[in-house]
């Protein structure tokens, strides 16, 4: 699954997301999620894909922000 | 909990047999699990931040609400507080934490851990979701932390400082290391001869300790001013609240301290004890415990403690720790509202040294009863006491 596919799907399964109002501009203050819920999101899509988001990389703002952050991650592992 | 009520009054248990698993190791735990399931009533986002208790004390609060009518009109914002008792919080998210924690290796913890096992969770998510925004307070007292909460909350009304609070209690510690702990306390009941059911057995020669149980109960507490205001139909009324430390033992209760708040209660209420009729009792089963309760009342209440009604409805639903002063006392309220008392299931052979009315296997009418006292003791020593009185008819 690519980081958007999961992301979108995470976000409306688990985060009770709007599946229509997921895109890459959204940010995920507008999709409804706190500092708290963006911390465990980071949770599972470190699981997902098996890495680690250094700490100082951890503020996103939109989900593309997010997928690109995922994809440099996944190259930097050799992925 | 009319509902409830009636199961109770049957004397119906829910005490079962269940089987626990952890370290690999089966056993057979009696225990009074609630078969729980929010359904809509929590949306699937908060709902992840929630623990047990709190997702019961969400649920409780919403039928409370709906239950009073302040569901349909709306709770004033800054009118309202919430106290709430809570023992041990979200524990089954901390032993969740742990478990990830002291892997080999260890696993990824959950951001949300810390505020998801905070004892005052029940009382946050309460006002989160239905958006109180007064005061919203939690005692954590062991088994009075429910008791203490209702009667702060009756003491905050009184004193002018609210017009409506949701006072009562939410506990769930039915997870395999709290069992574990409660195990090693040598105080829980073992299976009786005739099944799980029976294992409960408050002021009964065979009793073998106690059996813990889960939930939450939530009561709207209205000023007399605020309910009669909004046409409100009290189901009864608080009228006195003691509340005292045995200053003792850890475990072992005190008959003093336990007088104490019986006591102060009476006087709180400005009521002779022979007005009372009912004591909805502690006693959960324990030898020590049970004998001590006994003589506190007949302590108190003197010649009087022959013509009270005891139960312990405890020998049905169990010992809900923080919860359970909050469901012993709404089924007092019921005890007033319907003239009928409930039973101390189970007690066949009463125990000689608990030499009071016990109202032992079948409950009774008491159309006349006006006063009742649930009463509360704790580790730790600290005793509460709530008098009741039967609302009058408007």
């Amino acid at each position: 699954m690519t980081p958007y596919a999961f992301l979108a799907d995470v976000l409306s399964e688990k985060y009770d997301v709007d599946p229509d109002a997921i895109s890459p501009e959204a940010t995920l203050t507008e999709l409804g999620l706190d500092s708290l819920t963006i911390v465990e999101l980071l949770f599972d899509v470190e699981d997902e894909f098996g890495i680690e988001v250094p700490e100082e990389r951890a503020s996103l703002e939109t989900l593309a922000e997010a997928v690109a952050l995922v994809e440099e991650l996944l190259k930097a592992k050799g992925d | 909990m009319d509902d409830v009520f009636d199961r109770v009054f049957a004397g119906e248990s829910a005490v079962q047999k269940v089987q626990i698993e952890a370290n690999g190791l089966r056993s057979d735990m009696l225990l009074s699990p609630v078969d729980f399931d929010p359904g809509h009533l929590i949306p699937k986002l908060p709902g992840r931040y929630m623990a047990r208790a709190s997702k019961m004390a969400v649920v409780a609060a919403h039928h409370a609400l709906e239950r009073s009518g302040l569901l349909l009109s709306g709770v004033g914002p800054a009118e309202a507080g919430i106290y709430i008792g809570c023992g041990l919080g979200g524990s089954e998210e901390l032993q969740a934490h742990y478990e990830r924690y002291l892997a080999d290796p260890p696993r990824r913890l959950r951001a949300a851990t810390t505020p998801m096992i905070m004892a005052s969770g029940p009382a946050s998510h309460i006002s989160m979701t239905y958006g109180i925004t007064g005061p919203s307070v939690t005692y954590s007292i062991a088994c009075v932390s429910s008791a203490v909460a209702i009667g702060e909350a009756f003491r905050a009304i009184r004193h002018g400082y609210l017009d409506t609070v949701l006072a009562g209690g939410a506990e769930a510690q039915l997870n395999t290391g709290t069992l574990a702990g409660w195990r090693e306390l040598s105080v829980l009941a073992t299976e009786h001869a005739t099944g799980a059911e029976a294992s409960s057995r408050p002021f009964d020669t065979h009793r073998t300790g106690l059996v813990l149980g889960e939930g939450s109960v939530v009561l709207v507490l209205e000023s007399e001013s605020a309910a009669q205001a909004r046409g409100a139909e009290p189901l009864a009324e608080i009228v006195g609240y003691g509340v005292s430390s045995d200053a003792y033992n850890l475990t072992e209760p005190c008959p003093v301290g336990q007088a104490c708040a019986m006591r102060l209660a009476l006087e709180d209420a400005s009521l002779a004890g022979e007005r009372i009729g009912y004591v909805n009792a502690h006693a959960t089963g324990t030898l020590l415990g049970d004998r001590v309760e006994a003589e506190a009342i007949r302590n108190t209440f003197g010649s009087h403690a022959d013509k009270l009604a005891v139960s312990s409805t405890k020998s049905v639903h169990g010992h809900l720790i923080g919860a359970a002063s909050a469901l012993e006392a709404a089924l007092t309220v019921r005890t007033l509202q319907t003239g009928r008392i409930a039973p101390t299931a189970n007690l066949t052979d009463p125990d000689p040294e608990c030499d009071l009315d016990c109202v032992p296997l079948v409950g009774r009418e008491a159309p006349e009863l006006e006063y009742a006292l649930s009463n509360s003791f704790a580790f730790g020593g600290s005793n509460a006491t709530l008098v009741l009185r039967k609302a009058m008819a408007s």
